[in-house]
């Protein structure tokens, strides 16, 4: 008899724990849940500022006013179609763009 | 005697339970029974939040995944007034960081109510100052989603806008609203008497709302940034009442960019007009004037009651059409069909138009897609204006030779020619290649989509031929790339004057529409300005734009040129 009472308090007291574990469990969940909606939150607004700064027109402000760079003229960007074959190493391949550097010690502004 | 008020003693005390018993049992059947479900509200009532739940709107992504629309919550203020003891203190507080008048803020946090909204969807440097306004007695803070255009006023007509409970307005933003709203739901979370939320009906219950749908675009960022910025300069330099250009992928209908200037901001579209956000590649029909001879060309081809050779009589720049006379910009004399079209002559445009006839010309016409919408996935199309046989005049299969008495859109017209460039097959353009769910999962891909033949392959490389002779020996000379074989044609269209309801003088549509590498063509494009100001010709306001963003963009997709030698040697000179 007195084993069975001891036996019924202990699955009693586990029953207890148990709720109050779940309890406990839920609140530190909810904690986590609302530290992944703020590191979400900032992803997004990091996400966001990444394509504000990539934007082209940003890019080309930066690299012409910022880095004295110019659009390459004509004759300064050569597109060579390689044939894999006979394509010797040095050649420039399709989509290789090279970049004109705008010299500033240039009085007369000409570009190289 | 000690033995009865001992039992009398027994008798009390037992009956003392019992009333005792029976007082807890009434009440406890009180609020069991007869109170249960009165009481059962009231507790859930403490216990329960219902709390709404919006999922993210779905972000619109370019072709190569770069964001240029998403949602980013941003916290909004409000106000509790009957919680409130000084709402003037509180007022003058919040004014600063809200950027709000603070008797404003007086005024709505003195009203009877138990809820008011002080501002809302703040920008997230203005939130970040919000924030630690969370522990002011009577004041609120809710996180909200609020829709940015992170490219500002790139694409802006295509992407159109959505409003402050994030529905779609305008753009795509309009057109695929089902698809990027967020789910909504409703939820009940169970809380504790300090108000954080435990566990509801068991642990596994979804407090968060799906997000709407991914849009990716066809249309290329660097592209698009390549046509705004050349448009946007044609239009400043020819001072030009607005400007339109779209850049098709010839063989797939795909758009690769789609510009009207002067373009506008979405992220503040404060002090734009709605005529300012319009999509007039879509909305406006214009008449195009001579770049419908490249139409009639591939009608007259096809047809074959042309070919490249035939002679037609220029008549000194001067032929009577019913009672009207029209005129050329030169006074030609014999000239091949070829020629008619290099040099742009009307004349001669209206005499092959003739030879076409009524039914052949309208059939064709109709055939490349004017007097029907394209069906491209933009709200706001209009189908142009083009008039059955039935209600046409007499000069009408004049006019229609050299682009009059029609109206048609930038898209119509771009679409028809793309058509001539990809072999004679009429592609429908379309915007959106794919949605994708919340995860980034494909759900639908839109494939191209062939709406008819409309010439045959021979007949397209005759008129491109032709088309090429246009920029190499014609009027548009100024679209010439070098090292890339153009085709295109220009156009000059005198506008009509409302007032006069005859055409105007002074008022021109200038455009310009090509394809290149004429061989193998990349890309189509249309460029329209509209009233331009100083020099008006077709080839001189809208031919440069279509050169200078098809030299870049040929630049950007590294296609080689025909003149890589002599280029390389003259820079080793």
């Amino acid at each position: 008899m007195r084993v069975l009472v001891v036996f019924g308090l202990c699955l009693a007291l586990v029953f207890v724990w148990e709720r109050v574990d779940i309890v406990r469990l839920g609140y530190h969940i909810e904690r986590l849940k609302t530290e992944k909606a703020r590191l979400e939150r900032d992803r997004d607004h990091l996400r966001m500022q990444v394509s504000a700064l990539t934007a082209p027109d940003r890019i080309a402000k930066v690299a012409t006013e910022q880095l004295g760079m110019v659009v390459p003229r004509a004759g300064q960007v050569v597109m060579v179609e390689v044939r894999p074959a006979s394509a010797p190493a040095h050649r420039t391949l399709p989509g290789e763009i090279r970049i004109a550097r705008h010299d500033v010690n240039d009085a007369e502004g000409k570009h190289e | 005697m000690t033995t009865l008020r001992s039992h009398r003693r027994r008798y009390f005390t037992i009956l003392l339970l019992l009333s005792g018993f029976g007082v807890v049992l009434s009440r406890l059947v009180m609020l069991q029974v007869l109170q249960a479900a009165e009481l059962t509200v009231k507790a859930d009532r403490q216990h329960q939040r219902i709390v709404s739940l919006e999922g993210m709107r779905g972000a619109i992504l370019d072709r190569h995944g770069t964001m240029l629309a998403m949602n980013v919550e941003v916290p909004s203020v409000y106000g509790v007034p009957t919680a409130l003891d000084s709402p003037a203190r509180v007022a003058r507080a919040l004014a600063p960081i809200l950027h709000v008048r603070s008797e404003e803020l007086e005024r709505k946090l003195s009203q009877p109510r138990a809820f008011v909204w002080l501002a809302r969807k703040l920008d997230p440097e203005t939130g970040r100052q919000v924030e630690r306004l969370a522990s002011m007695e009577g004041i609120g803070i809710k996180m909200e989603g609020r829709r940015f255009y992170p490219k500002g006023p790139l694409l802006s007509h295509v992407l159109g806008f959505a409003g402050l409970d994030g529905e779609g307005l305008e753009g795509i933003e309009r057109r695929y609203d089902e698809e990027l709203r967020g789910e909504k739901r409703t939820i009940v979370l169970q809380q504790d008497a300090k108000g954080r939320t435990v566990f509801p009906k068991g642990l596994w219950e979804e407090t968060v709302a799906a997000p709407g749908h991914q849009l990716v675009l066809t249309v290329d960022e660097v592209i698009q940034y390549i046509v705004e910025k050349e448009l946007d300069e044609a239009v400043m330099r020819t001072r030009a009442k607005s400007g339109t250009a779209i850049m098709l992928d010839p063989s797939t209908g795909a758009v690769l960019a789609l510009a009207v200037s002067p373009r506008f901001n979405p992220n503040s579209r404060a002090g734009f007009k709605p005529e300012q956000w319009r999509n007039r590649a879509v909305t406006d029909a214009y008449e195009p004037g001579s770049t419908m001879k490249a139409i009639i060309a591939a009608a007259a081809i096809e047809e074959g009651v042309m070919t490249p050779q035939t002679l037609i009589y220029g008549e000194q720049g001067r032929m009577t059409v019913a009672n009207t006379v029209i005129h050329d910009h030169e006074r030609f004399g014999w000239m091949s069909f070829a020629q008619v079209i290099w040099k742009s002559s009307n004349v001669g445009a209206a005499k092959v138009g003739m030879a076409l006839g009524e039914e052949r010309l309208y059939r064709y016409l109709r055939a490349f897609g004017f007097g029907e919408r394209t069906e491209i996935d933009l709200p706001g199309e209009t189908a142009g204006l083009f008039k059955p046989p039935r209600d046409w005049g007499k000069r009408t299969i004049a006019s229609l030779a050299m682009g009059q008495e029609i109206g048609v859109t930038a898209i119509q017209m771009v679409s028809a020619v793309a058509a001539i460039a990809n072999g004679g097959m009429l592609m429908k353009p379309y915007v959106v290649s794919e949605i994708r769910d919340g995860q980034g999962r494909i759900l639908k891909r839109m494939l191209p989509t062939a709406k008819r033949r409309v010439i045959a392959p021979e007949t397209a490389r005759t008129v491109t031929a032709i088309l090429e002779g246009v920029v190499t020996d014609g009027t548009g000379s100024k679209a010439a790339i070098n090292g890339f074989r153009v085709a295109g044609k220009t156009g000059t269209a005198q506008k009509i004057d409302p007032r006069t309801r005859t055409y105007s003088t002074s008022k021109f549509v200038s455009s310009f529409v090509g394809y290149v590498p004429a061989e193998d063509p990349k890309l189509a494009m249309i460029v329209v300005i509209d009233e331009p100001t100083g020099e008006t010709w077709g080839g001189v306001v809208a031919a440069p734009v279509f050169r200078r963003v098809g030299e870049q963009v040929l630049k950007y997709w590294g296609v080689p040129s025909h003149e890589p030698v002599q280029m390389a040697m003259a820079i080793r000179e």
